[in-house]
């Protein structure tokens, strides 16, 4: 027996039973967790966030009780060829998101750099890696990558294939937009929805058209929601929305997607009738570029109490495909990839930030400059000056969104809240 | 009517104490490890030299890494919009700032009108900051008041290669082992420190006058290694350790004028 009676015994089985890489292969965790939504619903939790939750769960029972073959896929794959197929998709990029949120990425980055990985490797990744290497992932059957954005997403979940020992795939997406060049991009997904069945049992083509015809409805929902948050002030708290973030990456294709952003359109109509803004006596709206901090930060405390600022918007919130067309889901999904304005000529990422500008009527973009993170960091001093000569301010913050130890936040308030001074006394305050 | 700003610095606590916005006195002391503490303090001391107390301010504005725990203070302000503030105030020229403190370096473009239109802070290391050069001199055990004379004495700079303050020590240590004398070495870590500032003020843009702030603009060696990077003249102001929390006391006397 030891401290307060309990049996060591018990004590060990009980600290062994609330470690996540046990909880999240325990079929009881899911249901005590799909039993509680509707008791946190009636107890006034906000519909969209339980249609958030309800499809976070729905796609880790999937993926860690092997209900459905586990596809990792890197940020930009489109989900839909996962959905489509009849697996889940898992994005261990996203997954580190969510660790750094819930506390668990510290684990993770320490298990990567046991992995000879250099922290100079984006975090997302770092978290990623290492959780696979702890155990903390689900077991892949496939990986599936796109060579865009990064570059260190393609080769850390590569090296995820290899410690999971299964089948990794390649869709190399042109950098120049050309009908040759979509074709191309369209064999390739061919080529993958032909093989992953041949290769990991439970896939099959046919359920593809459906998948895009999901897409379609949870994108038309979207855009509604998008529209909504044109509005002055916010209706949606941007530290909030960039959480979403997550959800948007992963889930298209998905049934619960759709449920989700009619839950959250609906939130945001409530709002605005009833003018009860998250952001009281809003004084300054910012775009906000890339990811943000997702481990506890005081940072948009004062961004959205002390200093009265929205991010109305997040660059990756962007919604930049066109409709898919369900009779030609390889052709429509390569449209989709290579329209991603990250990829191919600054200028395609130049034109997307200045619409969102205006729609949105942005004061001053906050491009968060996550350390390692070539593909954005690269473009600061091109999007600095484009919009100088819209009038607009710019601020590169540095930080890191999963490892706490590559910032401080002092120093980011500080910076923060000179840009905020700025904005405040261009407009006379 | 007074009024006073209070720069509480991770190294030193500064306070400005404005008499009908004209300066009346200023101190300066060693933060230490209780900040408020120092805020007050430091406040007393301007006070009490003045005639006058703390509690006889018709306002106060804090400023600094420590801002927040100035209990009294009417406003909090960031070092950015006040040092900009002092900048002005003490150049009128001024265009350009460029504020080297304890732990981190800023630099800062003013529009016409004195307001902040730009700025950049160094990145995530000490590279470029009081502190690195604090931890240089005293493994060279020279104090930083030398550093300038000792630069103009050095006929060249060693090379110090890394920005890191752990790797530059190292190679300090390094030099020193291979018998370079001390003043080559605080011209190359002048110099390393001016490489990092001069990439920051091309940031914001290089035009105008260039006034130097902060407790590093004390230090003539690296002013120096400035002006040659920049091929430009780089003003400092009497005062200059004082811009933040004088910024912040004409901030203060706006808000009860």
């Amino acid at each position: 027996m030891t401290g307060f009676g309990i049996p060591s015994g018990l004590r060990r089985a009980a600290r062994r039973a609330v470690r996540p890489e046990v909880v999240l292969r325990r079929r009881w965790a899911y249901r005590v967790a799909s039993a509680a939504l509707p008791l946190l619903e009636r107890n006034g939790a906000r519909p969209y966030k339980v249609a958030a939750t309800r499809c976070v769960l729905s796609d880790f029972a999937d993926a860690y009780l092997g209900r459905k073959p586990c596809i990792f896929a890197s940020a930009f794959v489109p989900t839909e060829l996962v959905y489509g197929m009849g697996g889940v998709p898992f994005l261990p990029e996203a997954a580190a998101g969510l660790a750094a949120a819930f506390g668990l990425a510290a684990e993770s980055l320490s298990a990567c750099e046991a992995l000879w990985y250099s922290p100079d490797l984006c975090s997302f990744h770092r978290a990623g890696l290492g959780g696979a290497a702890a155990g903390l992932l689900p077991r892949p059957s496939a990986v599936i990558v796109s060579s865009h954005l990064c570059d260190g997403g393609k080769r850390s979940l590569f090296h995820m294939s290899r410690l999971a020992g299964c089948p990794f795939y390649m869709l190399d997406v042109p950098y120049s937009s050309s009908d040759r060049a979509a074709r191309w991009l369209a064999s390739q997904i061919e080529q993958v929805a032909r093989d992953l069945p041949r290769r990991v049992p439970g896939l099959s083509a046919e359920g593809l058209p459906h998948a895009l015809e999901r897409s379609n409805e949870a994108l038309t929902e979207y855009e509604r929601t998008s529209a909504l948050r044109r509005n002055v002030p916010a209706p949606w708290r941007g530290s909030e929305a960039l959480n979403y973030v997550l959800l948007f990456l992963w889930s298209w294709g998905s049934p619960w997607l759709a449920p989700f952003y009619r839950a959250l359109r609906v939130h945001l109509e409530r709002t605005v009738a009833a003018g009860d803004f998250p952001v009281l006596g809003e004084r300054h709206r910012l775009l906000w570029l890339n990811l943000r901090p997702y481990y506890d930060t005081g940072v948009f405390k004062y961004l959205e109490g002390d200093w009265a600022s929205s991010v109305a918007f997040e660059e990756y919130s962007f919604a930049y495909w066109p409709r898919l067309n369900p009779r030609e889901p390889f052709a429509s999904l390569a449209e989709k990839m290579m329209s991603n304005f990250g990829w191919g000529p600054i200028e395609r990422r130049l034109e997307v930030i200045a619409r969102l500008v205006g729609d949105y009527s942005i004061d001053g973009v906050v491009q968060f400059g996550q350390w390692g993170c070539r593909q954005s960091n690269g473009g600061a001093a091109i999007i600095a000056r484009e919009l100088k000569g819209m009038g607009i301010p710019f601020l590169n913050l540095d930080g890191d969104g999963v490892d706490a130890r590559c910032g401080s936040e002092a120093q980011a308030v500080t910076r923060l809240g000179a840009f905020i001074e700025l904005l405040e006394a261009r407009r006379g305050g | 009517m007074f009024v006073a700003g209070v720069d509480v610095g991770s190294t030193t606590t500064k306070a400005v104490l404005l008499s009908e916005g004209k300066i009346a006195g200023w101190h300066a002391m060693p933060t230490g490890v209780d900040l408020a503490d120092a805020a007050a303090e430091c406040l007393d001391s301007v006070c009490q030299r003045a005639g006058t107390g703390p509690d006889m301010l018709a306002a106060i504005v804090a400023t600094g890494y420590g801002r927040d725990r100035v209990a009294a203070a009417a406003r909090t302000v960031t070092e950015i919009t006040c040092h900009a503030r002092g900048a002005r105030a003490l150049v009128s020229s001024a265009l350009v700032v460029v504020d080297v403190g304890g732990q981190d370096s800023k630099v800062i473009r003013l529009d016409d009108d004195g307001m902040v239109a730009d700025f950049v802070m160094n990145d995530k290391c000490a590279a470029g900051t009081g502190r690195f050069l604090e931890v240089m001199a005293a493994r060279l055990k020279v104090p930083l008041d030398e550093f300038g004379a000792r630069w103009r004495k050095a006929r060249e700079a060693a090379r110090i290669s890394s920005t890191c303050t752990v790797f530059a020590e190292s190679e300090v240590i390094s030099l020193l082992s291979r018998g370079v004398a001390p003043e080559p070495i605080i011209r190359g870590l002048c110099d390393a420190v001016a490489d990092r500032l001069a990439g920051m003020v091309h940031r914001v843009g290089l035009g105008g006058d260039l006034v130097m702030t902060g407790g590093v603009s004390r230090n003539d060696g690296v002013k120096r290694s400035l002006e040659e990077r920049l091929s430009a003249g780089v003003t400092v102001p009497n005062g200059s350790q004082f811009a933040g929390a004088y910024g912040a006391a004409l901030i203060a006397f706006e808000l009860v004028s």
